[in-house]
């Protein structure tokens, strides 16, 4: 089991230093501007330029450049290409956020998601369950900025009933200002998961109804409860579970930034997308490393948990 | 969609006792599976009629053209800022004097209203569609083929061709999907793509076609490998080699007719998530460059008239959410009749 | 904001020298700001002092540091943070426009050849933490303007003696040779290479405000370097807001009042509809940034009259490129110009344009309204016709053309616009939508062969020649060219010369002139100015803030009502 985990460890750290080199060559492979003269502004002189491109070593081979921009990212030095300001500090701002923002909706859909899928398993074929199943296809099909952009709108700006988006600390207004400010993004942010996991759960859980050692349990005269507790509930969840683990990490790895961007967060999300207009590296670089470590960290969790729960896979 | 679509697949539809027998009775009348699923399909009503919705959406768009012209008398691009209509007797200015576009006029000039540049959002709306669905379907093609191409690959060969496949689908797989989408498409909307001989424009909507295609390779890639892994090892294709044949043989004539109902399966649900990963690139700016439209850009810009002017976001968004819709609902409906008991697990 | 590049100092040497002897020299104009004029002359009027306001920004500054910011965002703290030798009266239109010492005792002495300045320091001033201000600090001012490859570098490597040699030697340590100074007699001696007639405005510049000696070479931003001036900084969060707090240690400066309000926060409020209804909630107390859209609706509707419209010195309007085809032919711009509608235009900014064919703005000397326009009356529709027959002699009918614009809002909308004008007319327009980051590098780069695109221009200084400067022939440069259009007209660049060597009053005919033939060859497709709405909470007082023609928001003049 050691070996195993120690083996994703390694494989976790190779894939991100590659997914580093690939979005430090996307930037500087494909031509989008000479960020020496960006950085020296509307009027500025060759010589202004010139000492940029020294001072900042753009003149510098590729690999050079690759390794000065690693290591400021993990000295915490590394300064953004449009206001020079530090982009670790950034993140470690907007960190709190995107977390909370992640989190919060992750615990939303999944209590949602398996309480809804638990339903319509229990009234499969009725009237109900088909409401249900109608509900989370659509909720599946909805693009979840268009969907946030609504309801920032229409509740927010115009009926009131929310605030117009943005994001208040709770060292700023009090826990209940920073709960009632998330209500909406932890919504918008929940619809599509709810709607998927609807559907996994009920699926999950209809399969195993129909199993044949719940039959055979149900044929030794165990209870219907008990039945369901101990077989049907735990055997159907599994699955869910890794997929939540898998989800949670994509969306705290870059999922919400269109949340973000919407309900203006200010998550690491935003900053991405701030960046990534003006072209500007850094930063752009820094909150993809830190996106990538998310997904990779659960989807190695979700693989050891796997690993040990069923022994096949630590061995293959 | 940030969630795999894969997991789709670990849901199915309910099976009464009785489908199930009915399911095992078609099976044993040797009846061919491609002829099976068609029966299946015809009989599943619901999955059918969105089916034919969406064929319904893509011949509307596709004839965009037709409409901008004898409906609307207008292009897509067209500005009439500062002009006045004459509809069913009432005069109505396109953008008011403080900019503010006019609502529906429910007339054929200006059915849905006008944009804050006083285009027609009806005729922008159709011209989206063409290059959202555009978009949605072609970058599929190119998932499909990149994907069936390398899970092929490595699944067949295995060892060092898989380590070398697997580990690059684990470097996609890691990289938060929408970031690299806008990376790629900010930096190539910037420059255009230049490779060799090969040179698209900055503005070209193959650029988000191509970023879109390669970025959901990771989707089928996986499964398709699993596939592969599993059917090399079945009595046909031991056969196949007794008989002499290659590997080209083998791959082209015995795994990849094998894999087709899996592709089947997967290519509405993938055209779905295209769709909507396009949109959401051109919401953030990175796909769909002006003034090209597409249902992504027109939502982003209509966001600054939602109070006075919502139908130029709405109207898109339920565009999206119908084309979206009918490719899920279609798309299990087409898994359901290749394998009303599929269980596909998720491929770690 | 755009600012002159080097090379074109030299040609405003007699006019503006004589305009800063003029200004400096007598005092017969200058009464209440020369050398220690007692009391403000202008009239103060009420709104109290004290309490506490809450600002909202658009984006945070990019830098609030003034060796480094180059944003309205960032300078309108930073005039009242750190201020530098020279400033501005606190008035508006004209009278806004003149010279008045702030930190230096006087307006500078000119030597008879116009390359030395000397200034002298006021005695006893402090930094606001209380560390006394040495003449001294003005030449590390600069350096570190200089060693920070700020935007604002060229300013002083192009007119300071010695300054490109100390960008050039990249030591931060190094020595400027055109500055010295006494710490003892607090004078400062300022050396050009040549004499410049805008060198006054550049030691009014933000970049020129003066910092302790012993501030780092590096971005300040987190805590901004001390200052005198009415506020100080004392808290950043960057990316959300910063706190101006007032400046006890500010000596109240003649013309340069303390700061009404105790503190002022502000806050980063990047939803537009959001902060303008805070702002008429009383949320937030002012908002600098335009709205559009939605955001402008709502606020004409709610605020009733606690908005005014600030017509600013500024022009928009469309370059033609004269070096690419075909609009190096006359007939092709022309026929823009009569297709042009600007009452599509003036729609487009929701009524915050002044739609006018003139290329220098109303509130600028030189100002003569051109009228009728050439080629139609700016409220009334577009001779679309007739364009399209001028496409067809010229026989540019299909030609395509690149058309640049950048992804603000507004400007995306407007170039959009401007593409299905040319498509209009019969020319196959490209549409290319640039970040705004680097939309002026790119459209300045002769490589980039930009054919036609969105371009404006706010004043920097109350000259003519600001404007002027964009259409010269000499200010083509094949990187970081201003002339978008690459106008060189001889007889236009002619008139420039003569009028630059005359005094400002007998100049201005000519520079009328200047703008009727700029705008009759359809060089460039100019269509209006901007007005800002300038929005205020119930809180404050609206008469006493003043919005300048140079600085914008003057924040020591926003009071709480009284």
């Amino acid at each position: 089991m050691a070996r195993f985990i120690i083996r994703r460890l390694i494989a976790m750290v190779f894939v991100m230093f590659a997914v580093s080199v690939l979005t430090f060559l996307i930037f500087n492979v494909i031509p989008n501007g000479d960020p020496a003269a960006r950085m020296a502004g509307k009027n500025s002189t060759p010589q202004q330029i010139e000492a940029i491109r020294r001072d900042w070593g753009f003149d510098d081979p590729l690999y050079k450049q690759y390794f000065t921009t690693m290591k400021k990212v993990f000295t915490g030095d590394l300064l953004s290409y449009a206001n020079r300001e530090n982009v670790v500090d950034r993140i470690k701002d907007g960190a709190p956020r995107t977390f909370v923002l992640a989190i919060g909706a992750a615990f939303i859909w999944f209590i949602s998601g398996v309480a809804l899928g638990l339903f319509s398993a229990v009234k499969a074929g009725k009237v109900s369950d088909r409401v249900v199943t109608v509900l989370s296809l659509i909720g599946i099909s909805m693009p979840v900025f268009w969907l946030g952009a609504l309801m920032n709108y229409y509740l927010g700006y115009k009926l009131g009933l929310f605030p117009n988006g943005g994001y208040v600390t709770i060292a700023d207004g009090g826990v209940f200002d920073w709960f009632y400010h998330l209500i909406m993004p932890w919504t918008a942010l929940s619809v599509l998961f709810i709607g998927v996991y609807s559907r996994v759960v009920r699926s999950s859980v209809l399969d195993t109804i129909n199993d044949d050692y719940v039959r055979t349990a149900r044929a030794k005269g165990i209870g219907e409860r008990r039945v369901m507790r101990n077989h049907v509930l735990r055997n159907s969840l599994i699955p869910v579970i890794t997929l939540w683990g898998l989800d949670f990490g994509a969306v705290l790895g870059g999922g919400a930034i269109l949340t973000e961007t919407v309900f203006d967060i200010q998550g690491v999300g935003q900053y991405f997308q701030e960046s990534i207009t003006r072209l500007d590296v850094p930063p752009v670089l820094a909150v993809t490393l830190f996106g990538s470590f998310f997904i990779v960290l659960f989807n190695a969790i979700v693989d050891i948990v796997y690993a040990a729960l069923d022994p096949r896979i630590r061995l293959s | 969609m940030t969630t795999d679509p894969l997991t789709d697949y670990q849901a199915e539809a309910p099976v009464a006792f009785e489908e199930l027998a009915e399911a095992e009775k078609e099976r044993a009348s040797g009846i061919g599976p491609w002829r099976l699923a068609w029966r299946r399909l015809r009989r599943n009503r619901t999955a059918l009629a969105f089916g034919v919705l969406f064929l319904l959406l893509v011949a509307v768009a596709l004839l965009a053209p037709v409409y901008a012209d004898q409906v609307a008398h207008t292009t897509p691009e067209r500005n009439r800022i500062a002009d006045t209509l004459h509809i069913g007797g009432k005069e109505i200015e396109v953008v008011s004097f403080e900019g503010v576009p006019t609502g529906p006029t429910w007339h054929g000039q200006y059915f849905l209203g006008a944009d804050g540049n006083g285009r027609d959002v009806m005729v922008r709306l159709l011209y989206g569609a063409r290059n959202s669905l555009f978009i949605g379907i072609f970058a599929s093609i190119l998932t499909t083929f990149l994907a069936v191409t390398f899970g092929t690959l490595a699944g067949y060969f295995r060892g060092f061709v898989d380590a070398i496949i697997s580990r690059a689908l684990d470097v996609l797989w890691a990289f938060p999907v929408l970031l690299l989408g806008v990376a790629l498409g900010v930096s190539l909307a910037t420059g255009g793509l230049h490779i060799g001989p090969l040179t698209i424009e900055n503005n070209s909507i193959w650029i988000p076609t191509l970023i879109i295609g390669v970025v959901n390779v990771v989707y089928l890639a996986r499964p398709v490998r699993g596939q592969i892994l599993s059917l090399r090892e079945r009595e046909f294709v031991e056969a196949a080699r007794a008989q002499g044949a290659g590997n080209v043989r083998i791959m082209f004539g015995e795994l990849l007719p094998n894999l087709m109902s899996t592709v089947l399966v997967f290519f509405p649900i993938l055209v779905a998530n295209a769709v909507l990963l396009e949109a959401a690139l051109s919401f953030l700016g990175a796909g769909v460059q002006p003034p090209h439209p597409s249902w992504g850009t027109m939502i982003s810009d209509g966001l600054r008239f939602i109070v006075s002017s919502p139908t130029q976001t709405i109207a898109p968004g339920l565009m999206l959410v119908l084309t979206v819709l009918s490719l899920n609902i279609f798309g299990e409906g087409v898994r359901d009749a290749f394998d009303p008991r599929a269980r596909v697990r998720l491929e770690r | 904001m755009q600012y002159f590049s080097r090379r074109l100092f030299g040609l405003l040497s007699v006019l503006v020298a004589a305009m800063a002897i003029a200004a400096c020299g007598g005092g017969d104009d200058d009464d209440d700001s020369g050398g220690g004029g007692g009391g403000s002359s202008e009239a103060t009027p009420s709104g109290r002092t004290g309490g506490e306001a809450t600002f909202a920004y658009a984006s945070f500054p990019d830098y609030l540091d003034p060796a480094l910011s180059y944003t309205v965002a960032g300078t309108q703290a930073l005039y009242q943070t750190n201020m530098p030798l020279l400033t501005y009266k606190l008035a508006k239109g004209e009278e806004g426009a003149t010279l008045i010492p702030a930190l230096a005792e006087a307006l500078p002495e000119v030597s008879d050849d116009g390359t030395t300045y000397t200034l002298t320091l006021r005695e006893g001033l402090k930094y606001s933490d209380g560390t006394p201000v040495k003449a001294n600090d003005f030449e590390h001012t600069i350096k570190r303007v200089i060693n920070l490859e700020s935007g604002g570098t060229s300013f002083y490597t192009g007119t300071i003696q010695g300054a490109e040699k100390y960008l050039e030697a990249g030591k931060a340590k190094g020595d400027i040779s055109g500055i010295t100074a006494d710490d003892a007699t607090r004078k400062i001696t300022i050396k050009l290479t040549e004499p410049s007639g805008q060198f006054p405005y550049i030691l009014a510049l933000w970049f020129s405000g003066l910092v302790p000696g012993d501030t780092p070479f590096e971005n300040m931003t987190k805590t901004p370097p001390p200052g005198v001036g009415p506020y100080k900084i004392t808290e950043v969060r960057t990316g959300r807001g910063f706190t101006m707090e007032r400046n006890d240690q500010y000596p109240e400066l003649p013309g340069l009042p303390p700061g009404k309000l105790d503190k002022i926060t502000i806050n980063q409020v990047t939803n537009d509809s959001r902060a303008i209804t805070d702002v008429l909630q009383n949320k937030e107390d002012y908002f600098d940034d335009p709205p559009t859209g939605d955001a402008l609706r709502e606020f004409r509707e709610k605020s009733g009259d606690r908005w005014r419209p600030e017509v600013t010195n500024s022009t928009y309007y469309f370059f033609l490129n004269n070096r690419v085809k075909p609009f190096d032919d006359i007939r092709v711009r022309q026929a823009v110009n009569y297709a042009v509608d600007k009452r599509a235009l003036a729609r487009l900014f929701g009524g915050t344009l002044e739609p006018d064919c003139n290329f220098l703005p109303p509130g600028m000397q030189g100002y003569q309204k051109i009228d009728p326009c050439p080629y139609g009356d700016p409220k009334a529709a577009p001779n679309v016709e007739k364009a399209k027959q001028l496409i067809q002699e010229a026989g540019a009918a299909g030609k395509s053309v690149s058309v640049y614009g950048n992804d603000e809002e507004l400007t995306r909308q407007v170039t959009a616009y401007l593409a299905d004008v040319l498509e209009q007319i019969g020319l196959k327009p490209q549409l290319r939508i640039v970040n705004g980051d680097v939309y002026f590098q790119t459209i300045g780069n002769q490589n980039t062969k930009a054919a036609a695109g969105f371009a404006n221009w706010y004043q920097d200084y109350p000259h003519p020649y600001n404007f002027m400067f964009l259409i010269d022939g000499k200010s083509i440069q094949n990187t970081n060219n201003q002339n978008f259009g690459n106008v060189d007209d001889p007889e236009i660049n002619r008139m420039l010369v003569e009028a630059n060597k005359k005094d400002l009053k007998e100049a201005a005919a000519d520079y009328a002139a200047v703008d009727k033939r700029l705008v009759e060859q359809g060089y460039i497709v100019a269509y209006g100015h901007r007005i800002l709405p300038f929005l205020l909470s119930d809180r404050l007082d609206y008469k006493t803030a003043l919005f300048h023609p140079v600085i914008q928001a003057v924040y020591p003049t926003f009071a709480l009502k009284g």
